[in-house]
């Protein structure tokens, strides 16, 4: 069982004739997010986040490997996602569905080849050695709208990552550790995010993070990467029922604001978060005084 | 009343909290199991009642029921004579195979297991509609076929009322518990749920939106609540989301009467329902 339970006939309708006076199930605008909600783990880049009943564990991780023949001076930057039995009793572990497929490419599209991550920075010793960084998606929890989710907590975990100081010396690479030297942060070159809106009654309904129940009444998909300066980084409409030119360039203004607006979220929960762990970090622990016995 | 008793799975029902009267033959709710006990040398006391389930036991002493009010879970176990709001998946000649839980085995529903039908004028549902059924058989062991009933087979009327296929209006996703709280409150009289289970939500929603026409619900004990405001005329669609939501809410954040009360009253606001 590899789908998604149908929906009855009464709830699609509803949904339909709902969005039609403007109205969603949870009360909430055309245009509106439900509540999102991010918090970190113990390391850096371990991204737990929630987007209404959708949660989203993001890990992201680094070592040292050799570079690719052919790009001698990049990193490598991975995303992994699997979409395992956790999150929804209709995705089955080990096996690809389609859901899976497209959430990937758009997340490979809109971070990776965006160079959203300067790779090069990544590079250690030319065509010798080299960063890998690896961004490993894990869906807890499915309620709709995963492609932007995921986004945001890969976003999230790429700019609150920080990874170990390497230096060479005499041509070897010297990696340091952790408590040895400040690890550092990715260069992170620009902040996209995907948008994702739904279509419905014949277009005349757009809709933005839709739930699953939403997904499943909706007549088509248009997906937008953008970053805060307003550079379209990727767009795409696979399936469903056409969108008219038009709206795509409002629904990019749309997209703009959206970006604007999760950026900055993510900014405040990223120097709080920053600003916690800078009180019992380096500093405390490399203090030189011993704890005093009175 | 005595004070309330929680029992775990394998705990036995004390005899002093089942009715008293014992004209009628007590009626087993879900959470509860008969057993009887060899060992034992009186005749009188051979049988005892075990819960299966963790939870709180209630009794209804007019109904002679006795039942484990158990916690809110995701996962619904079918019992006999359990209210279930269940989707037609497909049908063959006999039955509608439907579904009570996504992602489970298919329920069984009798072609001619409704009010009044015959071969003619059997309903013909479509994939995707919605009946309101009982639990007839859940079958023994494991993947038995579980079969639902619209209709009494003993008196050939829908038993209780409302069973059938329900058209129109929206079904909202609740936790297991909270149905078994909505129906016990439905059940039993209105005094008796506010105290036992604080759950003011429903009547409060009667109140406010009986300027609009009021509301129908079905409660199944999948979890699955069906919302029905089509007398509420161009406001339908609003009544019935402000009640869904208002149910979801009160179910996620488990509120108490008074937070209900407070809920309604902002939930309909926001819509612009307030009467």
């Amino acid at each position: 069982m590899s789908k998604e339970a149908s929906l009855s006939v009464a709830e699609r309708e509803f949904i339909l004739e709902a969005l039609r006076q403007d109205s969603r199930l949870d009360g909430r605008r055309a245009d509106q997010f439900r509540p999102l909600n991010i918090s970190f783990g113990e390391e850096y880049g371990h991204v737990k986040l929630e987007l209404g009943k959708t949660r989203i564990i993001v890990r992201i991780s680094s070592e040292v490997t050799k570079p690719r023949d052919d790009r001698p001076f990049d990193g490598l930057f991975n995303i992994n996602l699997e979409l395992s039995a956790m999150g929804s009793p209709a995705w089955e572990n080990g096996r690809t569905n389609e859901l899976e497929a497209y959430v990937t490419h758009v997340l490979d599209s809109v971070i990776r080849r965006s160079n959203a991550l300067d790779t090069e920075s990544l590079c250690i010793l030319k065509g010798v050695s080299c960063w890998s960084i690896r961004a490993d998606v894990h869906i807890i929890d499915y309620d709709g709208n995963i492609t932007d989710a995921a986004c945001i907590a890969i976003m999230t975990g790429l700019q609150h990552f920080r990874r170990p100081d390497a230096v060479v010396r005499d041509g070897q690479v010297v990696v340091y550790g952790v408590e040895e030297r400040v690890p550092v942060a990715l260069n992170i070159t620009h902040k996209p995010l995907s948008i994702t809106f739904n279509t419905f009654n014949e277009g005349h309904n757009v809709i933005l993070d839709s739930t699953r129940k939403e997904e499943q009444a909706s007549e088509g998909e248009l997906v937008i990467g953008i970053n805060n300066g307003g550079d379209v980084c990727f767009m795409s409409k696979f399936s469903g029922a056409p969108i008219d030119a038009m709206e795509v360039v409002t629904q990019s203004k749309v997209a703009l604001d959206k970006v604007k607006e999760i950026n900055a979220q993510i900014e405040k929960v990223m120097q709080t978060d920053l600003a916690k762990r800078a009180k019992k970090g380096m500093a405390e622990e490399s203090r030189a005084t011993n704890d005093r016995e009175i | 009343m005595s004070a309330p008793l929680i029992l775990l799975p394998g705990d036995e029902v004390l005899r002093d909290h089942l009715p008293s009267n014992n004209s009628n033959p007590l009626k087993l709710g879900p959470g509860l199991r008969l057993l009887s006990q060899p060992s034992s040398k009186s005749k009188a006391g051979n049988h005892v009642l075990t819960a299966t389930q963790a939870g709180l036991v209630t009794t209804d002493a007019k109904r002679n029921t006795v039942s484990i009010l158990s916690f809110s879970n995701r996962r619904y176990i079918p019992t006999v004579n359990d209210l279930v709001i269940a989707q037609i998946h497909h049908s063959s000649i006999d039955y509608f195979h439907c579904m009570v839980t996504p992602h489970t085995a298919h329920a069984l529903l009798g072609q001619l297991s409704f009010e009044g039908a015959t071969k003619k004028t059997r309903p013909m549902l479509k994939q995707g509609e919605l009946v309101y059924a009982r639990v007839l058989s859940i079958g023994v062991g494991a993947g038995a076929e579980v079969e639902l009933t619209c209709v009494n087979p003993a008196t050939g009327k829908s038993e209780p009322g409302g069973l059938g296929p329900l058209v129109g209006g929206m079904v909202f996703d609740v936790s297991t518990g909270m149905a078994a709280r909505l129906l016990r409150a439905s059940s039993s009289s209105s005094e008796q749920s506010d105290t036992i289970d604080g759950l003011t939500v429903v009547s409060e929603l009667g109140k406010k939106l009986e300027s609009l026409g009021g509301f129908e619900l079905a409660v199944g004990r999948n979890g699955k609540v069906w919302v029905d405001c089509s007398n509420a005329g161009d406001s339908a669609i609003k009544a019935t989301i402000a009640i869904g939501r208002c149910l979801q809410t009160t179910d996620e954040k488990n509120l108490n009467p008074a937070d209900q009360k407070k809920l309604v009253t902002r939930t309909l606001r926001e819509m612009n329902l307030a009467s």
